[in-house]
């Protein structure tokens, strides 16, 4: 096992309370987004009792975040079964943890927090078992095992060529440290600016461009500035 | 030909990036010398173009993946553990699940097990020695560690081929790693890994085998 491989991400850790994030935000009076609206009303219909329409509009949010949260997750760990998994954890965890919803909170900001740490904890499981079980052969990549070899491209040539990327790629963002990889995933895999990373992680705004820069730099060099 | 007499620093660059992405005003003096400036704008240029491939590549992979079917799939996966979720206090089986949840060769499982099972047996063992020494009374955690490992649990769900959900097992598995790393992890266990580091490990064994 590689050493890298032995290094592991930090489980983010808890946040300020969402006023001190709210101050660092420009507009007192930010417009509330629908997904947090959406939230906000699931919280309260559950706590009057109405699951059932509280479920109804829930699979809505799920609607809305499930394909970013499928690639980041995809990203953490690199196999879609479990990212699979991953995702559908985080989105039970909010179902059942919605009572403690606050609104100060983009919604965004509060499932990406427990979907990554969900991720965390689960590359933290997967090293411990890979430390203890004979490693075996994992196979063809996924998209290899996927019907058309994974793009919709059917040059066989140029989905080889893909994939060899990817797994370039995905190599030289597994060398990043595991604040970097974090921040870097979130901010250019998970469409997030450099605020909302900061809310998410807890790490201050000017900290989270620093790592962003820093990972930044480093894969342009693993890579040879090609990507 | 301009006011600067310093290039952009690549920080700066990645700045700008980062700025202009979020849909905001690059700083002007930046802003001025990249329009000035034929260098600064070419490695802007690639910095960029290196940024953006990057994020849509990884988003081309996943989306490849991620189907709408399979997001489909997911939903529903959803819902059913919401289900779940809501009747605790009733035991209701589900069998013969559509979804796809793992998809781990449950041979593969049984063959990691039958190891995994050497090599705990090999670390309990020393365990169970440190447990036994008169001075070594009281050891909890290693204690606790050598009575899950030799309780039927382990082995036999190892060897439970046909067993169709994995999940809590999975589980189970993990904290019982955990607690063993933690006990491993006691200075008095420590000392006798040096014993271990004599003996041929399962996972090497079947390295080699391999
Ligand atoms: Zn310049």
């Amino acid at each position: 096992m590689s050493d890298h491989a032995v290094q592991q991400p930090e489980r983010l850790s808890p946040v300020a309370p969402p006023a001190a994030t709210a101050a660092r935000r420009p507009a007192a009076a930010a417009p509330i987004s629908e997904d947090t609206r959406l939230a906000v009303e699931i919280r309260e219909q559950v706590a009057r009792g109405d699951v059932d329409q509280a479920r109804s509009l829930f699979s809505g949010l799920v609607t809305q975040h499930q394909r970013r949260a499928s690639r980041i997750a995809y990203q953490y760990l690199r196999d879609a079964a479990e990212a699979d998994e991953a995702v559908q954890d985080a989105f039970v965890k909010v179902f059942s943890h919605i009572a403690s919803y606050r609104e100060a909170w983009p919604f965004e900001v509060w499932f990406t927090r427990i979907l990554i740490n969900g991720c965390l904890d689960r590359r933290k499981s997967r090293a411990r078992r890979e430390r203890w079980f004979v490693s075996s052969d994992d196979g063809p990549p996924e998209d290899a095992r996927l019907p058309f070899g994974g793009a919709g491209n059917p040059d066989p040539e140029a989905r080889l060529l893909a994939r060899e990327r990817r797994a370039r790629l995905a190599s030289a963002i597994d060398r990043l440290d595991g604040r970097q990889r974090t921040v870097f995933m979130l901010c250019h895999y998970g469409d997030c600016s450099p605020r909302e990373v900061s809310a998410m992680t807890g790490l201050n705004e000017s900290t989270v461009r620093v790592h962003l820069f820093r990972a930044a730099r480093k894969l342009r060099a693993f890579l040879g500035g090609q990507p | 030909m301009m006011g600067w007499t310093r290039h952009l620093r690549d920080d700066r660059l990645y700045e700008c990036y980062l700025v202009e992405r979020g849909g905001e005003a690059v700083d002007p003096r930046a802003a001025d010398h990249l329009a000035d400036c034929q260098s600064c704008a070419g490695r802007y240029r690639q910095l960029s173009e290196f940024l953006a491939t990057i994020g849509d590549e990884a988003a081309r992979e996943a989306d490849d993946l991620f189907t709408p079917e399979r997001l489909q799939q997911q939903q529903d996966a959803i819902q059913r553990k919401l289900d779940v979720a809501a009747r605790p206090a009733r035991v209701i089986s589900f069998p013969g699940q559509t979804a796809p949840t793992h998809t781990q060769p449950t041979t593969r499982v049984a063959t990691r097990w039958l190891a995994a099972a050497a090599a705990a047996g090999l670390i309990v063992g020393v365990g169970v020695g440190e447990t036994f020494r008169p001075s070594g009374a009281g050891e909890p955690a290693v204690s606790r560690a050598t009575a899950q490992a030799t309780t039927p649990r382990t082995a036999p769900a190892a060897l439970r081929v046909s067993a169709p959900a994995p999940a809590p097992d999975a589980n189970d598995d993990d904290r019982f790693l955990r607690e063993l790393e933690m006990a491993l992890q006691r200075p008095q266990t420590r000392e006798l890994l040096s014993f271990d580091n004599l003996t041929p490990h399962a996972r090497e064994i079947g390295r080699r085998v391999r």
